[in-house]
């Protein structure tokens, strides 16, 4: 909502200045979001003196003009017909930029040969007139080189009002006005409504009938005979354009500015186009058609309120006017309509035929329900007044569900114990009536209002105890504090988790990554993922800003393998990320998803950032499962195991190169290296590896409690043994065994060394172990260490058909 | 022989003294207590001599041995101390050896920091849905169908009563669902709107907040506000509440602090106003608590939503917002 200072000084005295202004409405609630100077391009257009001006020598209408800036003398080339010698004039110097240029600066130029070093100006060229036949002619008292904004005192300001849609009330400059009244201790100042001679009577010549009330509560009409429809004078285009509204013609113009004014939207009808001279309120036939102002055709509903005439409809009530009733230039009989729809309904329409205009704006949030005649009646004086028209006597007001104003009781105390203040009744009252409520006190502590017609927004008593703190500032509630308790709340388990493992992680060189939740649908496919496949049930989004967030993600993978492209592509070929962010199984598209959070990473590039002592190192698979076991160990998670991913459950990760992670019985999730065909679907050149966890599944592996035990008191003996094994013998496999020995002195085992190639035999691999033996309560001998040493190894290898080197 | 192992003895206390280095240290070991050393050697003759002699010899032997050793020791400790005397050292302004350490997103950053701030305050940490009905992010929230309001932001949907909550507002609704106050809560979380531009991404973080009690006042929320936007930015930060609408709350308060660009003076980031909006809030509407099943004349309470991403903004002078998105690590490592 656009206001200007010069136009709301008309209905309230303004003492502050702009900036003043604007603050102290920001802080009544009517956030001003921007204050600009209207004249501020006059700074550049200056008074200058015409000394001489002679005819172009190439073109009849032009002149070439010496004309004095007050420095020095320039020559501009001008084709006013009213130019001539010694005329004060405006002149625009090269740089400026006028309303009227469209944004483009004027420049230095030659006109047919003759230099031209700058513009003498109309006024309407200024937008300080309506005159377009020639050059502003200016007082000749003014001092030559002085600004133009300075010799005319010309100062104007538009204010950009963040209305929020509780104050429709304010979608006028009255209701501006009133805001400013109330801070000055004044009240606002209606415009007159001209009281003109009026002859004959409406009734005669139209009638209105509502056939829906629910939807048209009000309907109100006057009409002007033998209008002349014209451009607005001055004042009305220049009231128009500050406040950024085009004017068109003396008509629509008026309408428009007395809805600037009142907030109420009018329409006006050729009554000449309207068939059997009446209107009709009533709904449209569902898929009739209709066609705008703005030339469009319309496909209306059920549910859509017409205005009709007797035969056809002319407009969409409160919406817009229909092409077939429009005001021409040779309109003489104006029927004026200024009616109250109901919002929901206004806004439905304005929906269903996505056409918002400055009406719809108005009705959907409510406009003042008592408003209807006046703004009727102002408007109806101003048409007949500026085009010569003729006011016919009466107006018709129909008017089947009048406007019942809200009735409320509130308490004193309670007002101040919302609100942390300690305001008299009497204060109370006065500050609601400052903004035109009705106030009574009906007990020491109860006044009873009555809420104005235009505050659609009030239905409660907070709604009240909002407009007590408002007006008296919220600068002024003291700040207090709440009872605090001794104890900080604790965070809970899922987030105090997902927390330590973010630390974690960023130990272990990963940086964490945010992505969006939405992703294109065709990353399914993208992940090669199978038909059947639960991820493929994609959550759609009806309205996406683009199709490649289309989707609700089901994995977390796509976007970190994006974010790795777009690393690598910017020379960050070392990439360590996480995420932790939720995916959305779809249960049909009106239930919400499932949603399970994820925690995913990608590693890629080096093991670590090149350095000077040492080779690059390509990260592997078990870079990746390094993170994750040290993850697991850190959480305290028992029990893991890593097996070998079939063939089938291998989707977007290689086979051969993938393992589940599996805590007690429960799958976690995956490691692997991502498949090259999905590479190549991402666009990746190097090679990826990724984890991918479930962190619910996750987290009910965490223990409940730690336990601890104690440190050992007599020192361990360690034995190795190398053994040869088929290569498709799983290393894992054999620590399990191992683990699995009911052996009170055998502490722990781990794989030493792995060794393919020369000397070992096609197919075969070399394993070594080093097993680690002590004794809680002696030192081992190492007899007894050898016979248990030399028992278990006989074991795995029966069971495994090893051989010893 | 016992001649014999007495000249030994001199003589290798002297080749020790003679030693120049290590190296040298190590021949010497080996020639005279190596396995076929002097010294071992004359050990092992021992038995070859006769029973009576033995006695001395041998005692003699072991005093020869223990000089050796002693004597030998003290020239590697010396000769250790010249080698480090004439070490220059290495080039200590080669690049040390870094474990690699990874690095938070800002987002998660600027979370923790509101949230720890709200949890010594007292407040409870709960999450919500992402995918909302219309339900929680609307309808409980005082929100009518067709009502301007829902205009406040720009919904994604999923179905007509589906939707990717615009606020993590619903939060409110749902906990109020199944406690009875008094009730603290925060709740951190994406969030999703359709725009987007350089102030705006589709998804973003709020953390909301909740308070509710008997007897808790607008002055209250002022109270809490106010402490957690020093602890935030500063205790120099000046904040302001001016009067504003969410359909869940009333009264309403918008909350600016002074730009912390511009100092008040006006720049473009705060549209010349002097001022930054920073966070939502307002007392909760009763038609929420309604919603609830609260008795609206004893309950009343606050609450407050602010955008992550903002605050990170301002804090960390970040002017593109799309920039949290792209997950360019050159971005991610500075924080
Ligand atoms: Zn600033």
């Amino acid at each position: 909502m656009k206001v200007s200072l010069n136009w709301l000084k008309e209905y309230a005295p303004i003492n502050k200045d702009i900036t003043e202004l604007s603050d102290s409405l920001t802080m009544a609630g009517l956030e001003i979001e921007t204050v600009e100077s209207r004249f501020e391009y006059l700074n550049e257009v200056i008074v200058a003196k015409v000394n001489s001006a002679k005819k172009h020598p190439d073109a009849d209408k032009l002149s070439v003009c010496e004309v004095d800036t007050g420095e020095k003398v320039i020559q501009v080339v001008c084709g006013a017909p009213n130019v001539r010698d010694g005329l004060t004039v405006a002149l625009a110097l090269p740089g400026t930029i006028l309303p009227t240029t469209e944004g483009k600066p004027l420049k230095k130029g030659k006109i047919r040969g003759e230099k031209s070093e700058g513009m003498i100006c109309s006024a309407i060229e200024l937008q300080i007139g309506v005159d377009a036949d020639g050059i502003i002619e200016l007082d000749t008292n003014l001092t030559i080189g002085d600004t133009l904004l300075k010799a005319l005192s010309l100062e104007d300001y538009t204010l950009e009002i963040g209305l929020t849609p509780n104050r429709p009330d304010c979608l006028g400059l009255i209701g501006v006005a009133r805001e400013i009244a109330a801070m000055e201790n004044t009240s606002v100042k209606f415009p007159e409504v001209k009281d003109l001679a009026a002859s004959g009577d409406i009734n005669e010549h139209v009638s209105v009938t509502i056939e829906d009330p629910e939807l048209c509560p009000r309907y109100t009409a006057a009409l002007i005979l033998d209008a002349k429809v014209a451009d607005s004078p001055f004042w009305l285009q220049d009231r128009l354009l500050s406040v950024g509204l085009t004017p068109i013609n003396n008509i629509v113009d008026i309408t428009n500015f007395v809805m600037m004014e009142t907030g109420q939207p009018l329409h006006a009808f050729d009554l000449d186009h309207l068939e059997e001279s009446r209107i009709v309120v009533k709904r449209a036939n569902e898929g009739d058609k209709f066609t705008t102002l703005d030339d469009k055709e319309r496909t209306l509903s059920s549910e859509t309120l017409m205005i009709c005439d007797g035969k056809k409809p002319v407009a969409v009530g409160g919406v817009m006017g229909g092409q077939n009733s429009e005001i021409g230039d040779n309109t003489t009989k104006v029927l004026l309509e200024s009616a109250y729809f109901s919002p929901t309904s206004i806004r439905k329409t304005a929906k269903k035929l996505n056409l918002g205009t400055d009406a719809t704006h108005r009705f959907e949030r409510g406009v003042d329900p008592e408003g209807t005649l006046f703004a009727l009646k102002r408007a109806a004086a101003l048409i007949a007044e500026l085009t010569g028209g003729k006011l016919v006597s009466g107006v018709i007001d129909e008017n089947p569900i009048k406007h019942k104003r809200t009735e409320l009781n509130l308490s004193m105390m309670q007002t101040n114990r919302a609100l942390g203040l300690k305001l008299s009744i009497e204060e109370i009252k006065k500050h609601l009536e400052s903004v035109e409520f009705e106030v009574s006190i009906k007990d020491e502590d109860t006044l009873f209002v009555i809420a104005p017609g235009f505050r659609v927004d009030v239905s409660r008593p907070v709604d009240l105890m909002e407009e007590v703190a408002r007006l008296e500032g919220y600068d002024k509630i003291p700040v207090t504090h709440p009872v605090a308790p001794s104890v900080s709340a604790l965070p809970p388990k899922v987030t105090f988790y997902r927390d330590k493992i973010k630390d974690m992680l960023l130990g272990l060189g990963m940086t964490e990554a945010i992505n969006y939740s939405f992703i294109g649908d065709n990353n399914a496919d993208l992940l090669m993922l199978p038909e059947n496949d639960d991820r493929r049930k994609m959550l759609g989004i009806l309205n996406p800003l683009t199709e490649d967030q289309g989707v609700m993600r089901t994995s977390v993978i796509p976007g970190l393998l994006q974010n790795m492209k777009h690393n690598n592509a910017n020379q960050n070929k070392t990439l360590k990320l996480f995420e932790f962010g939720n995916i959305f199984i779809s249960n049909g598209q009106n239930q919400q998803p499932t949603e399970t959070e994820m925690l995913a990473g990608v590693i890629t590039g080096g093991t670590k950032d090149p350095v000077w002592y040492q080779k690059e190192d390509s990260v592997s698979f078990y870079d990746a499962k390094g993170i994750v076991e040290e993850l697991l160990e850190r959480l305290k998670i028992e029990n893991v195991t890593y097996t070998s991913l079939s063939v089938d459950e291998c989707l977007y990760t290689r086979k051969g190169y993938s393992a589940k992670i599996i805590s007690g019985n429960k799958e976690i999730g995956l490691i692997g290296k991502v498949k090259t065909e999905v590479k190549e679907n991402f666009d990746l050149k190097q090679d990826a590896f990724i984890f991918e966890l479930s962190y619910e599944n996750l987290l009910s592996a965490v223990p409940e409690s730690l336990n601890t035990y104690p440190l050992p008191i007599y020192p361990s003996v360690t034995r190795d043994i190398t053994m040869i094994v088929e290569k498709d013998v799983e290393a894992g496999d054999i620590l399990k065994e191992f683990k699995g020995f009911k052996e009170k002195l055998f502490e722990s085992v781990r794989v030493s060394d792995l060794y393919e190639g020369d000397n070992i035999e096609e197919g075969y691999k070399s394993l070594s172990f080093r097993l680690t033996y002590r004794s809680e309560n002696t030192t081992l001998k190492d007899k007894k260490v050898n016979k248990i040493h030399t028992n278990m190894s006989k074991r795995i290898i029966e069971k495994f058909n090893a051989k010893l080197p | 022989m016992n001649k014999a192992i007495e000249d030994i003895q001199k003589e290798s206390l002297e080749e020790i003294d003679n030693a120049k280095d290590l190296k040298e240290l190590d021949s010497i070991t080996v020639k005279y207590t190596g396995k076929k050393g002097f010294i071992t050697s004359f050990s092992k003759n021992l038995s070859n001599l006769p029973s009576e002699e033995r006695p001395a010899a041998g005692k003699k032997v072991n005093e020869v041995r223990t000089a050796f050793e002693s004597a030998l020791a003290e020239k590697i400790v010396s000769i250790k101390r010249e080698i480090e005397e004439a070490d220059t050292g290495i080039d200590v302004s080669l690049p040390g050896v870094r474990p690699a350490q990874g690095a938070l997103h800002p987002v998660t950053i600027i979370t923790r920091e509101i949230c720890s701030i709200f949890s010594s305050m007292g407040f409870n940490i709960a999450e919500g849905p992402e995918v909302e009905t219309d339900y929680y992010n609307f309808e409980a929230l005082n929100f009518p169908h067709n009502h301007p309001a829902r205009e406040m932001q720009d919904t994604y949907y999923v179905s007509e009563n589906i939707l990717l909550r615009t606020h993590t507002s619903p939060m409110q609704a749902r906990v109020m669902e199944k406690e009875k106050p008094p009730l603290k809560y925060i709740v951190p979380g994406k969030v999703y709107r359709c725009d987007s531009d350089i102030t705006h991404t589709p998804m973003f973080h709020q953390v909301e907040g909740l308070m509710v009690d008997e007897n808790i006042s607008f002055g209250d929320l002022k109270g809490v506000l106010t402490s957690f936007i020093h602890q935030i930015f500063d205790e120099d930060t000046s904040l302001r509440f001016r009067p504003s609408f969410f359909p869940f709350t009333e009264p309403s308060a918008e909350v600016d602090i002074r730009c912390v660009i511009c100092r008040g003076k006006g720049c473009r980031v705060c549209s010349q106003t002097g001022w930054l909006e920073i966070l939502g809030s307002g007392m909760v509407h009763p038609g929420v608590f309604e919603y609830a099943g609260y008795d609206t004349e004893v309950i009343t309470g606050f609450a407050f939503g602010m955008g992550v991403e903002r605050i990170a903004m301002l804090k960390y002078g970040i002017d593109d917002i799309r920039k949290y998105y792209e997950n360019d690590i050159r971005f991610l490592g500075q924080f």
